[in-house]
């Protein structure tokens, strides 16, 4: 009689240690998918933020051509670009965000200049930039998108019990959003 | 058994067996691909929803296709999707006031769009009332626009068909080789068997026909190489969507933040709560939306099934009551005399037929007490007579008549299901099928019924509902091929067009519920040119077109615009009785039933719709 019941309390033991594990396995395999698609969202917004810099070099020669005595406008932008570049090296999606930011805004200014410059805004190769840089911010805007989306699905796993306590286990801190500063999030197409 | 009949069964044998291997061989070789993903990307190609959904699908389309490209319109501004609250069930669908051109729109998307306008109600209408309340319509509906999705497919050589002419004509050649040895072995069979009829050619006749046929079913579609490379693209598409689970919860109005990821992802299957929520097939009848009173408002119905009473007529109904109070009577006076609940009789034999009297005699009272419900109820039911004015909300076959051998079964009794704005529960009166034909699902009825068995006593339509616009003409795509006038003397060529051009015959059998003959030109004096339809069957005319333009026809519209106003049609246009007259800027259609098919005027405002579309240009023709 008492050995049945140990045998029978601990088959029950070694049944639920093996859920346990099974479970803890499922989790932490969870928490690495969902990782790895944060690490692919952002690549993807690399990959749209590089376009961009190939962009900005041709661009500034272009108006150069027609309005060089902007030098400050254009000085500001290839800056703003060295900066960003210069953040892909940064720890932290917040830096890369801020230098972003600020490339967007000077980039901003530089097309304003082409309504001063009907010559220019007449320019083919200026207006096919033009189209290619809307193009791109759009892109950016949507790969951002998804990223803070992945960063939501990542976040909440490591956040929710009893997944977080994998997470704490497993070294999976919660990430940061590529948070959209005011003068990004109107080159967004929504509609409200 | 005998070797010559072994031998003849082998060879019959052998040459199928032959035959339908290399069909399924034919199948198995042609089977459409399943290309290898791309790496996951968020890049999207230039191809549509509905093409993407055909490609992910291995060629085939699904319901995904409609679903995607209504996402797709409103990601490109055709369409709003709005959500009022937390349930995505409650998204409603706007229609901008300033919609971008919509000129160079596919078939498909202009299929899509055009349900949702014709559906609309003030440019509003509920995301899932926009699923179809008759079989046939939804079912013809999904299928030209799965041609259309394939045709576009076709065209931009992203797909082709399964089985191209080479592999049907080398399997419609096997079929002659295979139809040829049967007919060999029949005539081998007679003549050692004696038979009176060599039904040689017969056997390899209908053996060739069976052959080619089931050759000449569509398989459907298949890869081809552009194909496979764009679907490998678009599998890396839906593998990043996929990888994003946060995607399979967004409601259909987050298109408005998500553009036209969500109508790709709809389109690949990323979308899980999306699609759920979408849906253009049959809707359900028992929720259903109505927009009687003039704004949208879901009515639960109710469709009874057991109870003996509903849709009955009242001689029926009394009858019934009188036969059960009858026998419930005759058992009482039979076997009343012999009731006894507690029997003390020592005989076993003697208790037990009291115990079965006792039975008798309840199941007399049940039937008499039954009976006079009935009677009681079926008079009540009488007098409490009433008229319900409301909204078709469904029509569907309730009862039939039994099928016999050479007697297929006829439908008697419809559901009826009408909301009175009322309330939002409602159960489905037993239209008489006589009446079924004359009104569609969206149309205003007035009705008089008896509430106790629910049966509609007197019905007229007063009111053409907006669906009437959508409805397609079921059975072949010839329709979008006008009649070919036919010769005739009175007008010249191009005024017979006018009349001739504007309806097709398929379209004037679905309107009329008749098959008809082609249009006959009519001599008529003056500007006048009209045509006129026969019925297939017996020759007679069933439906006169006359098109008229000018001062003369401002005379005949004054003396024809009357009646049921026909709102959405043309200029104006409308019914009353058996015609129905539409105008469109100067010139003026006028329609008339005859004969037979006076009683089948419903659907002569669809008729008239479709008309008008092709009015303009049968007009310049003239």
């Amino acid at each position: 009689m008492e050995t049945g019941f140990i045998l029978g309390a601990g088959g029950l033991f070694c049944l639920l240690v093996t859920v346990m594990i099974g479970w803890a396995l499922a989790a932490y395999n969870r928490l690495v998918r969902r990782r790895n698609q944060v690490q692919a969202s952002w690549a993807q917004i690399d990959v749209q933020l590089k376009r961009r810099y190939d962009l900005v070099p041709n661009l500034v020669e272009t108006v150069k051509g027609y309005a060089a005595h902007e030098r400050g406008t254009l000085e500001a932008v290839l800056a703003a670009r060295s900066g960003a570049i210069a953040a892909t090296a940064a720890p932290g999606v917040p830096a890369r965000a801020g230098a972003e930011h600020a490339l967007t805004q000077t980039l901003g200014r530089l097309l304003a200049l082409a309504e001063a410059y009907p010559d220019l805004k007449a320019n083919q190769n200026f207006a096919v930039l033009q189209g290619e840089l809307a193009r791109t911010e759009d892109k950016i805007a949507y790969a951002r998108q998804f990223y803070n989306s992945a960063v939501q699905t990542y976040n909440t796993t490591t956040q929710s019990v009893p997944s977080n306590l994998i997470a704490g286990l497993g070294g999976f801190r919660p990430m940061d959003y590529f948070e959209a500063l005011d003068g990004e999030r109107a080159t967004v197409q929504v509609r409200s | 058994m005998d070797p010559r009949l072994l031998l003849d069964l082998a060879v019959s044998a052998v040459a199928l067996a032959a035959w339908f291997a290399a069909y399924g061989l034919v199948r198995v070789l042609t089977r459409p691909a399943s290309p290898t993903p791309a790496p996951a990307t968020m890049e999207l190609g230039t191809e549509p929803p509905a093409v993407v959904s055909l490609l992910v699908s291995r060629w085939s389309v699904t319901e995904d296709a409609a679903e995607s490209t209504l996402l797709d319109l409103a990601a490109r501004g055709f369409v709003e999707l709005r959500q009022p609250d937390d349930d995505p069930m409650r998204t409603t669908l706007h229609l901008p006031p300033t919609p971008p051109d919509d000129s160079g729109l596919r078939p498909y998307e202009r299929r899509v769009l055009d349900r949702v306008r014709g559906l609309a109600v003030d440019g509003m209408v509920p995301l899932t009332a926009l699923t179809f309340r008759d079989r046939a319509q939804a079912k013809t509906w999904n299928r030209r626009l799965r041609a259309q999705v394939v045709a576009d497919a076709r065209a931009a050589g992203l797909s082709r068909r399964r089985f191209g002419p080479t592999v049907t004509s080398l399997l419609t050649a096997a079929a002659v080789v295979v139809a040829v040895a049967i007919g060999i072995v029949v005539w081998h069979y007679s003549i050692w068997h004696q038979a009176e009829e060599n039904l040689a050619i017969e056997a390899g006749t209908a053996t060739f026909a069976a052959l080619t046929a089931i050759a000449g079913l569509s398989p459907g579609e298949r890869d081809t190489p552009l194909g496979r490379q764009v679907a490998a693209r678009w599998l890396g598409v839906r593998d990043w969507l996929r990888g994003h689970e946060q995607f399979d919860e967004l409601p259909p109005a987050s298109v408005a933040i998500w553009d036209r990821y969500l109508s790709y992802g709809a389109a690949v299957g990323a979308t899980r709560l999306t699609s759920t929520v979408l849906d253009l097939g049959m809707g359900d009848r028992r929720l259903l939306w109505s927009s009687y009173g003039g704004t949208w408002h879901r009515v639960r119905v109710r469709y009874p099934r057991f109870s003996a009473r509903y849709g009955q007529t009242l001689p029926k109904l009394l009858l019934r009551a009188a036969i059960s109070i009858a026998v419930g009577g005759f058992l009482l006076k039979v076997f009343g005399a012999a009731f006894d609940l507690v029997p003390t009789s020592a005989d076993q034999a003697e208790r037990a037929f009291a115990f079965v009297a006792d039975g008798i005699v309840v199941v007399g009272l049940v039937l008499l007490v039954s009976g006079g419900h009935t009677l009681v109820r079926g008079v009540t039911d009488l007098v409490t007579e009433r008229t319900v004015t409301g909204e078709v909300l469904w029509l569907e076959v309730w009862r039939t008549t039994g099928q016999g051998e050479d007697r297929p079964a006829r439908p008697w009794l419809h559901y009826l299901a009408v909301d009175d704005g009322t309330g939002d529960r409602t159960t489905a009166w037993g239209l008489p099928s006589r009446w079924a034909g004359d009104c569609q699902d969206g149309d205003l009825v007035t009705i008089r019924v008896r509430p106790w068995t629910r049966r509609v006593v007197a019905f007229s339509v007063v009111g053409h509902g907006r669906s009437r616009r959508l409805v397609e003409p079921i059975g072949t795509d010839q329709t979008s091929n006008p009649v070919v006038e036919r010769g005739g003397r009175a007008g010249s060529p191009q005024a017979g067009r006018r009349a001739a051009g504007l309806f097709t015959v398929d379209e004037v059998g679905q309107a009329l519920g008749l098959p008809v003959r082609p249009a006959e030109r009519l001599d008529l004096p003056g500007p006048l040119t009209a045509v006129q339809f026969r019925a297939a069957g017996d020759g007679r005319p069933v439906l006169a077109v006359a098109t008229l333009s000018g001062v003369a026809a401002q005379w005949v519209w004054r003396l024809n615009s009357r009646g049921q106003e026909l709102p959405g049609i043309g200029d104006e246009a409308y019914a009353s009785g058996e015609r129905a007259v539409l105008r469109v800027r100067d010139s003026i259609v006028l329609v008339r039933v005859l004969g037979d098919a006076r009683d089948r005027t419903a659907r002569l405002p669809w008729l008239l719709a479709q008309g008008t579309a092709r009015l303009p240009a049968a007009r310049d023709g003239g």
